[in-house]
């Protein structure tokens, strides 16, 4: 290496850290702001999730016998999909970079690969952030109107949606980190690999994968570590707000496991920003 | 000198020179995929991820510690899956022979789940009746005449077949008269309400019957499907049959009747518990009354199939080798744009629909070899490996499994084919990546998650490019069977060409719209 | 000369780097200065690139520092400020306007949002800063990556092939541009494959093959150096100004059936002594090398004599 990990600039009159990481920030979010199509992922993310929500509450009944819906779960299913569109939010905003060689001006405006790192993350976080939000705050408004209709009434024992519970509240605000977990997943991967087709193509396939070959294991214990270790399964046992004690992971470890996927994702793609030439 | 004089074939070209014209630029695309090591890399991992993940997915160690090859379903007369279980009070018959009998009741008596209870309760499917049967060995020929829980009487024979009788149940007041007639290698069944007056249900020959078969009274319930809270659940369940004294004419032996469980056990569809047991005893008047539990029927797929792996079950993978084979058919295109790289293909061909012919013909092609090689590897392994851990494989005939081999190339080569489609339409990989896999492997995971109501999850993979995995599906369908036939738990809703159809229709509809829109735009 | 670089605002020390089992960058040592504009020429594949991201940290030399004003540039916190550099005109994406792309990256250097405008004013952008990049024509990306490497007001300024895909009316700007920031008093280094595009602009020239440099020389000593005191003689009487010039002490070469070149006198002294010695001759003629020539020459040197180290072959 040539260059000494030592040395440090000559005048910390720029303003220390803080400073570099304010300044990386903000060009980051007019990066991001001014990109185009980002703001349509981003509507089309809050969209889906809403819409499919709203299918599914619609979609399912609760009959006189009685039925063992999750319906803050079956609100919020949305977010099945609205995660690929967030994941392909994510990837595209590193992807985007590498693929037109504008990380190379990026890397050069900011050369501390963690500053700019770090920032991508605060502004991915941020946003999305606001956006799941909204879509999360949607479809269990949606699911409060549309589930009553469906037999899923007091009479079967269902309260309607409301965030002043303890459990539903828990699910709403998972959800949310949730998806911020899919976009910094998806961040860590894209930084790592830098072409958008196969950064997606990862990230889904984590995503998706898992529950697809969990389908297929014949052996309970297998199949529950599986599910542990999944980072959609595991991840959105947050929603869940009822039979608690019959899922693989509880709901808060479940968000840790996919909080651990994006981490590590984050810093292997970290480091190899760090190691590789631009 | 002079050949090269020779102009050139005028407009309009000849159909061969346009021949010669695609060929040659079908071999330009040939080289352009294979020459990026990436990509055949990434075609190699498809195929590798195909295998792996196939395999270790179904790797799980098989439960209860069976032993190695130690089961397998029982095969009926046309090699199909069969549950050959049932309570069986027989004597021999050599040669032609009548059996008459009143069936005087069918009920049943189910297991609610909580420990020990029993509930009054006969299955749709429970039988009691009477068999003509090659022998007490699983699978073997039948013809039987049974009344049922809910169907009314049938006549059945050699497991997959099913005729209708009068319906009604039989009870004290209204018992129901069942004779079963052999003649040579043909049987015949009838019902009749008084005894007097007979109605034939059904007519077969069971060719090569044996001359000395066995026959007589069974009963056999499948168990009891409960819609619960949690889901479907199966528990188990008997029927009981009170025949009076059956009138026999013809080569009969002189010895007692016999009672035997045939298959040992109630199979994979049925199941005893402490509560309910199997057995017969005879009443005052010569009559018996049998109980039993199982079914004499094809094995179906659902919670009815037991511990065991279907065909598709070893094709898991396809899913992560399909996510390879989009982002590969989308890179093909989408990295020409990007490099400007298609301002030159276009120059060198400037038809462009022509180029996309063969970038899909390259793409699929590719798609298609890599995906056959490796159901053809999975397959065999998958399955010899399973059924050396003990699980029961179902068994498919040869067709089927090529059928499920050329369709998974088919189903990669339009995926491919599809990729190639939307990322010429969106221009770009990342998007068009998303869009296909999300919309291939999106409806298929939300449909057979179950949380769906079974109509809407049968509705995406009729609709959605999802319905081509149609076309690995060997589970079969019986009407007569009880079990959830639902994408959850393995059946598609259309037929398996009909899927893959659509799935086809999805990317010759995104091939046309690129051809139209590559020639209407500028590159 | 120890004087000289501390003022050194782009020091390269000994850089090596291979890519794969290609030498990429082998020793290469040189210095800019300030107030001057310095080309960095070589033929394709010489390094020049490489070098260049190795200055900006995009890329690691193995061996060897690159110093921007003395430190190196990972460690500068508002590196725009200190270099501003345009390596890939098409370093942007398309679908965002120059002027946001402009925006987002003067925020990064805490530059105000008032400076995008003055730089896109300076670079000629105009009202085209409205539209996407992506639609630009490579002169206008050219211009946008000016106004980029401008926006940090910074001492020195590195471009890589500033002439590529310019038409005349372009590269004269960008001549007169490159001149104007000289005079201003930055660093100015401006890589080209092509020695002619720099001959009317380049103060300073840093010639490299193979990795290495070759030559780190002004243009008028290189010049000078080609030239090699050549003169060319037209005569009707070749033996005797062979004669004559050669009793003189000069080396005379017959080049044509009336034409001698002439080395090792200056060409007035040639003029007396033809006079004086009464040969009839036409015309007498200094020969001038072009940059061009030069730099064939040099860059031969460095394919043929590979052995030979960097610091012989420069002056």
């Amino acid at each position: 290496m040539s260059l000494p990990s030592g040395v440090r600039p000559a005048s910390t009159a720029d303003g220390g850290w803080v400073g570099d990481f304010g300044r990386a920030l903000r060009a980051e979010w007019t990066k991001l702001r001014t990109a185009g199509d980002m703001g349509r992922l981003l509507l089309l993310a809050v969209a889906l999730t809403v819409a499919v929500g709203c299918g599914t509450a619609k979609a399912v009944k609760c009959p006189d016998v009685g039925c063992g819906q999750d319906v803050v779960r079956l609100a919020l299913t949305g977010v099945t999909v609205g995660q690929a569109v967030i994941a392909v939010f994510a990837v595209l905003a590193v992807s985007g970079e590498y693929g037109t060689g504008m990380i190379r001006t990026t890397l050069a405006a900011v050369p501390n690969r963690t500053t700019v790192l770090t920032a991508k993350a605060a502004i991915l976080t941020t946003v999305v952030l606001a956006s799941g939000t909204a879509a999360v705050l949607a479809s269990l408004l949606a699911g409060r109107y549309i589930l009553p209709g469906n037999g899923f009434t007091e009479a079967h024992d269902y309260a309607s949606l409301s965030l002043a519970e303890g459990p539903t509240l828990r699910a709403a605000v998972g959800s949310v980190l949730y998806l911020v977990l899919i976009a910094l997943l998806g961040l860590g991967v894209a930084t790592a690999v830098r072409e958008a087709a196969t950064a997606i193509g990862i990230v889904l396939g984590l995503l998706y994968l898992f529950p697809v070959v969990t389908r297929v294991v014949n052996d309970p214990e297998w199949q529950r570590h599986l599910q542990q270790i999944s980072p959609m399964t595991a991840g959105l046992s947050i929603q869940a707000t009822i039979h608690l004690d019959e899922l693989p992971i509880g709901p808060w470890a479940g968000l840790g496991v996919l909080a651990v996927w994006a981490a590590a994702a984050l810093l292997v793609g970290g480091l190899l920003l760090h190691r590789r030439d631009a | 000198m002079t050949a090269t004089l020779t102009p050139h074939p005028s407009p309009p070209a000849t159909r061969r020179a346009e021949w010669g014209g695609f060929l040659r630029t079908l071999h330009a695309e040939w080289t352009k995929f294979r020459t990026v090591r990436g990509w055949v890399l990434a075609m190699a991992g498809a195929l590798l991820s195909t295998i792996v993940v196939g395999l270790l997915g179904t790797a799980a160690p098989a439960p209860g510690g069976r032993g190695a090859d130690s089961a397998s379903y029982p095969r009926g007369p046309g090699g199909e899956a069969v549950n050959d279980s049932f309570y069986f009070v027989h004597k021999t018959l050599t040669g032609d022979g009548t059996l008459t009998v009143p069936l005087r009741s069918l009920t049943g008596m189910a297991d609610t789940g909580t420990t020990g209870k029993t509930v009054q309760s006969t299955q749709p499917w429970a039988k009691a009746g009477i068999i003509v049967k090659e022998s007490l060995t699983q699978g073997s020929p039948y013809a039987a005449v049974m009344a049922t829980g809910g169907h009314g009487v049938r006549m059945q024979y050699d497991y997959t077949r099913d005729a209708a009788g009068p319906s009604g149940m039989p009870s004290e007041e209204s018992p129901r008269w069942l004779r079963l007639v052999r003649a040579g290698d043909s049987l015949t069944g009838f019902a009749s309400t008084d005894g007097s007056h007979w109605t034939e249900v059904g007519h077969t020959k069971l060719p090569g019957l044996a001359r000395t078969v066995q026959a007589g009274l069974f009963a056999t319930s499948p168990e009891a499907k409960q819609d619960t809270a949690a889901g479907t659940g199966f528990n188990p369940a008997v029927a009981t049959g009170t025949f009076d004294r059956p009138v026999l004419s013809g080569g009969w032996s002189e010895g007692a009747w016999r009672g035997t469980q045939v298959g040992g056990d109630a199979g994979t569809s049925g199941s005893y518990s402490n509560a309910l047991k199997g057995g017969f005893a005879q009443t005052d008047g010569g009559g018996f009354t049998v109980t039993g539990a199982g079914d004499i029927a094809p094995v179906v797929g659902g919670p009815v199939m037991g511990v065991g792996f279907s065909v598709e079950n070893f094709l898991v993978g396809t899913f992560a080798g399909l996510i390879v084979v989009i982002a590969v058919g989308t890179v093909f295109i989408t990295g020409e744009y990007r490099r400007g790289l298609l301002r030159t293909t276009m120059a060198a061909t400037p038809l462009r629909g022509r180029v996309l012919g063969a970038k899909a013909l390259v793409a699929g092609g590719g798609a298609f070899a890599i995906g056959l090689v490796a159901a053809a590897i999975t397959l065999p392994i998958g399955e010899r490996s399973a059924r050396g851990r003990g699980f029961l494989v179902f068994p498919v005939t040869s067709a089927t499994e090529v059928r499920v081999m050329v369709g998974t190339g088919l189903l990669w080569a339009a995926a491919a084919v599809l990729a190639l489609g939307v990322g010429a339409l969106l221009r770009r990989s990342g998007t068009a990546v998303a869009l296909v896999i999300a919309s291939i492997v999106l409806p298929f995971l939300l449909a057979a998650s179950g949380v769906l109501p079974p109509s809407v999850s049968e509705w995406l993979l009729r609709v959605t490019p999802a319905a081509g995995f149609a076309i690995q599906q060997t589970l079969p369908q019986y009407a007569q069977v009880l079990s959830v036939y639902e994408p959850s738990t393995g059946y598609y809703p259309l037929p398996p060409w009909a899927g893959l159809a659509v799935l086809c229709g999805y990317a010759a509809l995104a091939f046309g719209l690129a051809v139209v829109r590559l020639r209407g735009r500028d590159v | 000369m120890s004087d000289e670089s501390a003022k050194a605002t782009i020091e390269v020390i000994g850089l090596r780097k291979r890519f794969g089992p290609r030498l990429a960058l082998d020793g290469m040592t040189f210095a800019v200065r300030p107030g001057r504009v310095t080309g960095f020429v070589g033929p394709n594949g010489a390094g020049k690139s490489t070098t260049m991201r190795v200055i900006l940290g995009l890329d690691a030399a193995e061996e060897g520092r690159a110093l921007v004003g003395g430190v190196p540039y990972r460690t500068l916190r508002r590196p725009l400020r200190h270099l501003g550099a345009l390596l890939d005109a098409s370093a942007f994406q398309p679908s965002r306007t120059a002027r946001n792309h402009l925006l987002w990256l003067a925020y990064s250097q805490g530059v105000s949002p008032r400076r995008v405008d003055e730089v896109i004013e300076q670079a000629g952008l105009g009202t085209a800063a409205r539209r996407k990049a992506g639609g630009f024509s490579l002169g206008m990306r050219q211009r946008l990556g000016i106004a980029a490497a401008l926006l940090g007001d910074p001492p020195v300024v590195m471009l890589d092939e500033p002439f590529n895909g310019l038409d005349p009316d372009g590269i004269m700007w960008m001549r007169g541009f490159l001149a104007e920031l000289a005079r201003q008093g930055r660093a100015v280094l401006v890589s080209s494959h092509l020695m002619s595009e720099l001959e009317d602009t380049a103060d300073h020239l840093v010639v490299i093959g193979r990795g290495r440099v070759v030559a780190d020389t002004s243009v008028s000593e290189l010049l000078a150096e080609a030239s090699g005191g050549r003169v060319a003689l037209r005569t009707s009487a070749p033996p005797l100004a062979t004669r004559v010039l050669h009793g003189a002490g000069a080396t005379v070469l017959a080049t044509g059936p009336d034409t001698v070149e002439v080395t090792g006198l200056p060409d007035e002294e040639i003029v007396a002594l033809l006079a004086r010695n009464g040969v009839p001759f036409s015309q007498v003629s200094a020969h001038r090398a072009t940059l061009e020539e030069a730099y064939m020459e040099l860059t031969r040197d460095a394919v043929e004599y590979r052995g030979i180290p960097a610091g012989e072959a420069a002056r």
